[in-house]
């Protein structure tokens, strides 16, 4: 198969673009999705105390 | 004491056999994800570059450069040049006034790797070549103050002294040469008595030379000493080619600037 | 040593024979060229351990249940190691800065000459301090936010000290002028292959330690030490393959030539900042100022959404060191484009690092320490701004080959990382070592402000000298000729070039205050609590279940 310079630019700008499309969407969705906001409270909480050890 | 030494290897082979590697969740997708966003965009710029050949200025007089010049090049990276001196003119107005042409793909086409630069404490020097003599050269090199008061250019006095060590060239063309540079079977071979002959004129080496890498090359006592070849030679027998090894630049240019 | 089983000294033992092996194999092979000296400095590294783990071989087994504490003697170590770095690499730093005010500073000899010893003074301060400290905090976050003890005796060494043997290697090598010309990749094959082998013990260490850890959702911080670890890896793996002149030298010639090996360079070089730089020091941002703040950052969900905002943008950015250059200009065009959309997860990141402050300024007013982490966010928002700016290509035109980009990447380099790391080293000595306080705090503060001056006169005066040159060198006559030949330029720039130098002098000034405080604290500072410390919350008493078994 010929791999012309012009093919392979092409295909690489549009797949980037619809990567770049759906990447976003997917972290926006899993950022704000309502049932993690929880854990992530915990999360951001965790770290102010522990000096204790490990639990294992 | 051989047996305290030995018994961790028997345990490396049982951590081996029971890899059940905690194949964590998260982490994993972690890791998957981080790779895939980063690694795109990498291939999207860099892989259409390796098919660029289509669209690259063909410059069928295009030459590689002689032993000499390679061992010039190669000091020129070891003594980090490439930290103040840029070899990319851009394709802006005054640095086509100021330095000639501006730099084609083509033209560092067989610099492995290219030397393109990012800081001009110096000038940029893709274009030097032939601008100043062979001894204008060797004495700025010895002492840059010498010539150029204000420079601030280290001194690389002992260039001058320092015997050029030419055994390793055959195998230094040859990495070259795996790597994409199209030197020949001959070249290779002759490439320690080709370094000391481009220095040696009207010698059979010297006629060596020109048979293999053409007459047009620079074939000259460069740094004025014909008891020794030194690491000076070299040096400025690359610093007197850069922007010679073709001449597609001048042809191609009428003054676009942009 | 103490802390090791017998069985995990004699793995000390045979690495350190093994590395002593190849050192050997190394000098061996490397007869006559400067890769024979390296294998030399391999073998001495290698035997100091041997020995020093030879001599622990019979001392007593560790008598506590280890599970029970964090393993931070690595930690300590790197911490120390990274100041030590710190006061090298910037002290090349400041004779550098002093050699291009006064050229003749460098006693006339071959290996001191500004090319050879500028790459000692960017590995020095990239790979030694900051490559160090992330190691060595990168350890400590992992185990808390894990509550977990790291996975493993000998790796955390293996990788520490590894690490640091290539550091060695890369900045002897330098001054023998071993060399691939790569900015920020200059060692040479044998370094590089040994670096890979570091990185994926790292990589394995950090999974390990993650895996081991007790709920299932992995604090943030953790992710920007990954992507560093993890990109780091691919970036230096792809740039640096070259093929050996011969197996008995130093010298090898890249795979890559011209325009694709320019490329190559800076996608590699961009992002050595980015995932070096960047967000290795964001993972740092993200534990210890909230931690020192006494406040959870301000906005969770946003610091997962400039996490991968950036991790993907950077990626794509390297070409904006190309500009105008024999590179197609689509791709130009590219990286322009996501530099400029870039600044979004960067300033997500300060905003999201100063917000977390707001209410807490009286803290900031009067904790140095604190200050230090503000003041870092301040500048990584302004570099990136910057940064940003001079992507642009009109922009570029001007300041690409000159000493604006040198004050960009110190704003960037002394303003946003090594603040936030001083800070870090600050907030992290008294829990490591288990003291009250720092040694002094007078000390911090002096520190604080050195630092500050330090950055601010370096970084204007490189604006001022860069954009002088910039403009000069573009400037024509009314006959159409240009105005200034190159030298007048060099006139020009002379006093800022002074201005340097003093500006570094100072801030290299507080990286040794930094040393001392820290010295101090360790040997003069009372202990505050037991060494060794037992969980004590209702979550740990009762064995949770592992996640991932
Ligand atoms: C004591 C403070 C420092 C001084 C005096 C100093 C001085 C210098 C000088 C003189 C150069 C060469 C610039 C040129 O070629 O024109 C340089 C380059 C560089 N320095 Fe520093 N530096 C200091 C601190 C740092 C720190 C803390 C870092 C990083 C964490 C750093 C990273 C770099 C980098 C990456 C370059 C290369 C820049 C480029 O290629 O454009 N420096 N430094
Ligand atoms: C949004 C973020 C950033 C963008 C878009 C950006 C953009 C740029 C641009 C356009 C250049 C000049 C390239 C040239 O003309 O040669 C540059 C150089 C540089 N930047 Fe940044 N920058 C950013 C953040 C940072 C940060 C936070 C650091 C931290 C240390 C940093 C370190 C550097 C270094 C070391 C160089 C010099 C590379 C060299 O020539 O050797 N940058 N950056």
């Amino acid at each position: 198969m010929e791999m012309s310079h012009e093919f392979t630019l092409v295909l690489a700008k549009s797949f980037g673009l619809f990567y770049l499309i759906a990447l976003s969407i997917g972290i926006t969705a899993y950022a704000f999705w309502p049932s993690l906001g929880n854990r992530f409270d915990t999360a951001a909480k965790s770290i102010l105390d522990d000096e204790d050890g490990p639990c294992r | 004491m051989w047996r305290k030494l030995l018994s961790p290897f028997a345990r490396l082979f049982e951590f081996q056999a029971k890899t059940h590697y905690r194949a964590e969740r998260h982490s994993m997708a972690l890791t998957i994800g981080i790779i895939a966003a980063a690694s795109v965009g990498g291939i999207v710029e860099i892989a259409p570059l390796f098919t660029i050949d289509d669209t690259v200025e063909a410059a069928p007089d295009m030459r590689v450069y002689t032993p000499l010049e390679q061992a010039g090049r190669d000091i020129y990276i070891r003594e980090g040049c490439y930290a103040c001196h840029s070899q990319m003119i851009r394709s802006l107005q005054d640095e086509v006034d100021r330095y000639g042409p501006y730099s084609l793909a083509v033209e560092s086409q067989y610099d492995h790797p290219m030397l393109w630069g990012s800081k001009r404490t110096g000038p940029d020097l893709a274009r030097v070549g032939e601008k100043y003599s062979d001894d204008w050269q060797v004495r700025h090199l010895v002492d840059p103050r010498d010539l150029v008061p204000e420079s601030v250019m280290p001194q690389y006095a002992f260039l001058l002294e320092t015997q050029l060590e030419t055994a390793s060239l055959p195998d230094r063309l040859a990495a070259l040469r795996t790597v994409g540079v199209p030197y020949t079977d001959e070249q290779i071979e002759n490439a320690a008595s080709d370094a000391l002959g481009q220095s040696r004129p009207e010698t059979d080496r010297a006629d060596g030379v020109a048979e293999r890498y053409g007459d047009a090359t620079n074939i000259r006592t460069f740094d004025g000493r014909t008891d020794l070849l030194t690491e000076m030679d070299a040096l400025v027998a690359y610093l007197q080619i850069l922007g010679g090894l073709t001449d597609v630049a001048a042809e191609t240019q009428p003054a676009r600037g942009e | 040593m103490t802390q090791l089983k017998s069985g995990e000294r004699q793995l000390a033992m045979i690495l350190s024979g093994l590395v002593l092996l190849a050192g050997f194999l190394l000098a061996a092979a490397g007869h006559g060229d400067p890769m024979g000296v390296h294998g030399w400095i391999v073998v001495l590294f290698a035997a100091v351990i041997l020995v020093v783990a030879m001599r622990a071989l019979d001392d007593p087994e560790p008598t506590e249940d280890r599970t029970m504490s964090y393993y931070d003697d690595p930690t300590k170590v790197g911490i120390v190691i990274a100041l030590l770095w710190a006061v090298v690499g910037m002290g090349m730093g400041v004779w550098v800065a002093a050699q291009l005010a006064w050229p003749d500073l460098r006693f006339d000899a071959a290996w001191s000459s500004f090319g050879r010893i500028r790459p000692v003074h960017t590995s020095g301060v990239i790979f030694g301090f900051g490559g160090n400290a992330l190691i060595a905090t990168s350890f400590h976050v992992m185990q808390r936010t894990s509550r977990a003890r790291l996975a493993g005796q000998v790796s955390p060494w293996f990788v520490l000290l590894g690490f640091n043997l290539f550091c060695i290697v890369a900045a002897s090598g330098y001054i023998m002028g071993v060399t691939q010309s790569k900015e920020y990749a200059e060692p040479e094959w044998y370094a590089d292959i040994w670096l890979v082998i570091v990185w994926v013990v790292y990589f394995i260490l950090y999974m390990r330690t993650l895996a081991r850890r007790n709920e299932p959702h992995i604090y943030v911080a953790n992710w920007y030490y990954m992507s560093f670890i993890l990109v780091v890896a691919i970036l230096h793996i792809v740039n640096n393959l070259a093929v050996p002149a011969s197996w008995g030298g130093a010298k090898s010639y890249s795979l890559f030539s011209g325009v694709q090996d320019a490329m190559t360079q800076w996608w590699y070089g961009h992002n050595a900042v980015a995932f070096f730089l960047t967000t290795g020091f964001l993972g740092m941002l993200y534990y210890f100022l909230p931690k020192r703040a006494e406040r959870p950052i301000y906005s969770y969900r946003l610091s997962i959404l400039s996490f991968w905002g950036i991790v993907f943008f950077y990626i794509w950015v390297g070409s904006h060191h190309l500009h105008y250059t024999a590179l197609p200009q689509w791709v130009q065009t590219l990286g322009m484009t996501f530099s400029v959309m870039l600044l979004i997860p960067s300033w997500a990141s300060a905003g999201n690092a100063l917000m977390t402050l707001n209410g807490a300024w009286g803290k900031v007013r009067d904790d140095a320490t604190l200050r230090f982490m503000m003041v870092a966010a301040v500048f990584y928002g302004l570099s990136t701004f910057e940064g940003s700016f001079m992507a642009v290509r009109a922009v570029n035109s001007l300041s690409h080959y000159t000493d604006w980009t040198v004050g960009h990447v110190h704003a960037g380099a002394m303003g946003w990382v090594a603040l936030i790391t001083f800070g870090s080293i600050y907030a992290l000595t008294p829990v490591l070592w288990r003291k009250k306080t720092m040694y002094s705090w007078k000390l911090v503060e002096w520190h604080f402000w050195l630092a500050l001056s330090g950055t601010v006169i370096y970084v204007f005066a490189m604006w001022n000298s860069g954009i002088t040159q910039g403009l000069m060198w573009r400037t024509y006559t009314e006959s159409g000729t240009l105005a200034y030949s190159f030298t007048d330029t060099l006139v020009a720039m002379h006093p800022y070039y002074i201005a340097r130098a003093a500006g570094g002098a100072l801030f290299l000034a507080g990286a040794v205050l930094a040393l001392y405080n820290v010295v101090m604290t360790i040997r003069r500072v009372p202990d505050h609590a037991p060494h060794l410390d037992y969980p004590t919350n209702s979550e740990a008493a009762e064995p949770a279940v592992p996640a991932g078994e």
